[in-house]
């Protein structure tokens, strides 16, 4: 609607800079791919240093404590070096590393479920840090009880795009899902925490 | 633009920034939608807060050590693939070679039973020959008591030996050549010795 009030010129100029933009991704994209695969580890630092912080986040928010989440992102590069000649380009490169950490943390949680034993939960919540400590701790931890108790895709929808700011678009190639289901499970998930939500409460 | 209370959800279901800018403004005249979209951004909020990230000074080195082993790892099964691809080559190459040296000793085996068999049917030839001369030269032998015959008959008999003897070795290595050359070389004694008897017996009965 916006676009529409500007000069046709202009219009083309902005659609030439996010076309070079794109293609400057997918090349970065690419790049990242090769060395990869060639076993780089000045890339492996790069990536850690680029995505490290998210890929600790989401793990952490999957799997409840820093230890396990530590692991989840270590088995993740060590998948994302062994895969890297497999990455075709058809989503960006940091997509493509956030699905293979969401099917790691996954496997640890179906583990998890076999030896419950094994794995402690929320038992370090205290020593990580939030990048948002304003909001009250029952709260959060209400939150977070209620959607360890959702199916693994709800949860990793309303995680990816509540917690991590991942947009739908992002979120259905990370799933492999449309961006329209990505839409459709969050606004359900959301409703059925709001429910549950006051209830808990 | 006015929005419904039945318009809340699918404005929250949109969730974009000005679908939930209409949805606040709507919220702002009706109490119900107000109290539904506080709980809506409250979950959002406190979901925000769940954002957790820690200093780990250890991780990075750990994940370089994992990386390593894995890179070695990798090199050596690589490497070991590599090895059994050379041994199976290597095996099918011998297994080959060694089929092709069994086929060929089997062509070669063939051959020389061929030949052997050959050489057989033509030792017994001569064989009959030399009966037929010997059948001839026996009369002479038995009727003469020359020192020439008896001598010749000798001769014959160690012949007889020889060729006994031959035949045994000949029996335990039918592919010796040089066993066959030496019975050759004693059925010609033999054969000319015969002839010698013969010419000798008709010349002593021309006296």
């Amino acid at each position: 609607m916006q676009e529409a009030t500007l000069p046709a010129g202009l219009i083309a100029v902005r659609s030439h800079v996010i076309k070079d933009k794109i293609a400057a991704h997918e090349d970065d994209d690419r790049r990242l791919a090769r060395a990869c695969a060639a076993g780089d580890s000045s890339i492996f630092e790069e990536i850690y240093r680029r995505f490290g912080d998210r890929m600790k986040s989401i793990a952490y928010n999957h799997l409840g404590n820093v230890p396990d989440a530590e692991d989840a992102v270590q088995d993740t590069f060590i998948k994302v070096h062994r895969a890297a000649s497999t990455f075709t380009g058809e989503a960006a490169f940091s997509t493509w590393i956030y699905r293979i950490l969401i099917n790691t943390c996954y496997d640890l949680l179906r583990k998890r479920k076999r030896r419950p034993e094994e794995s402690p939960i929320d038992d370090v919540v205290e020593t990580a840090k939030r990048t948002a400590p304003t909001v009250d701790d029952t709260k959060r931890l209400t939150l977070r009880r209620l959607l360890e108790e959702l199916p693994e895709q709800r949860r990793t929808v309303f995680e990816l795009f509540e917690i991590e700011g991942l947009s739908h678009a992002e979120i259905a190639s990370v799933l492999g899902i449309t961006e329209g289901n990505s839409k459709w499970i969050l606004f359900a998930t959301k409703k059925q925490l709001q429910m549950q939500w006051k209830q808990a409460r | 633009m006015n929005i419904r209370c039945e318009q809340l959800e699918d404005l929250l279901l949109e969730g974009d920034v000005h679908s939930m800018q209409l949805a606040a403004r709507h919220a702002s005249v009706c109490a119900s939608c107000l109290e539904k979209l506080t709980e809506w951004n409250e979950i959002s909020d406190t979901a925000k807060s769940l954002k957790t990230t820690w200093q780990s000074d250890l991780l990075w080195p750990r994940i370089e050590r994992a990386l390593r082993a894995e890179k070695r790892s990798s090199w050596q099964s690589r490497t070991m693939k590599i090895a059994a691809v050379v041994v199976v080559t290597i095996g099918l190459a011998a297994t080959s070679w060694y089929a092709g040296v069994v086929r060929a000793r089997q062509e070669f085996g063939k051959e020389i039973l061929v030949a052997v068999d050959d050489v057989e049917s033509r030792q017994k030839e001569l064989e009959r020959a030399i009966g037929k001369l010997e059948n001839l030269a026996e009369s002479k032998l038995e009727s003469s008591g020359t020192p020439l015959m008896i001598s010749y008959k000798e001769k014959l008999m160690l012949l007889d030996d020889a060729i006994a003897e031959c035949q045994r070795n000949i029996e335990q290595n039918r592919r010796n050549a040089h066993l066959r050359k030496q019975m050759l070389a004693i059925y010609l004694e033999k054969q000319q010795t015969l002839r010698e008897v013969l010419r000798e017996g008709n010349h002593e009965s021309n006296h």
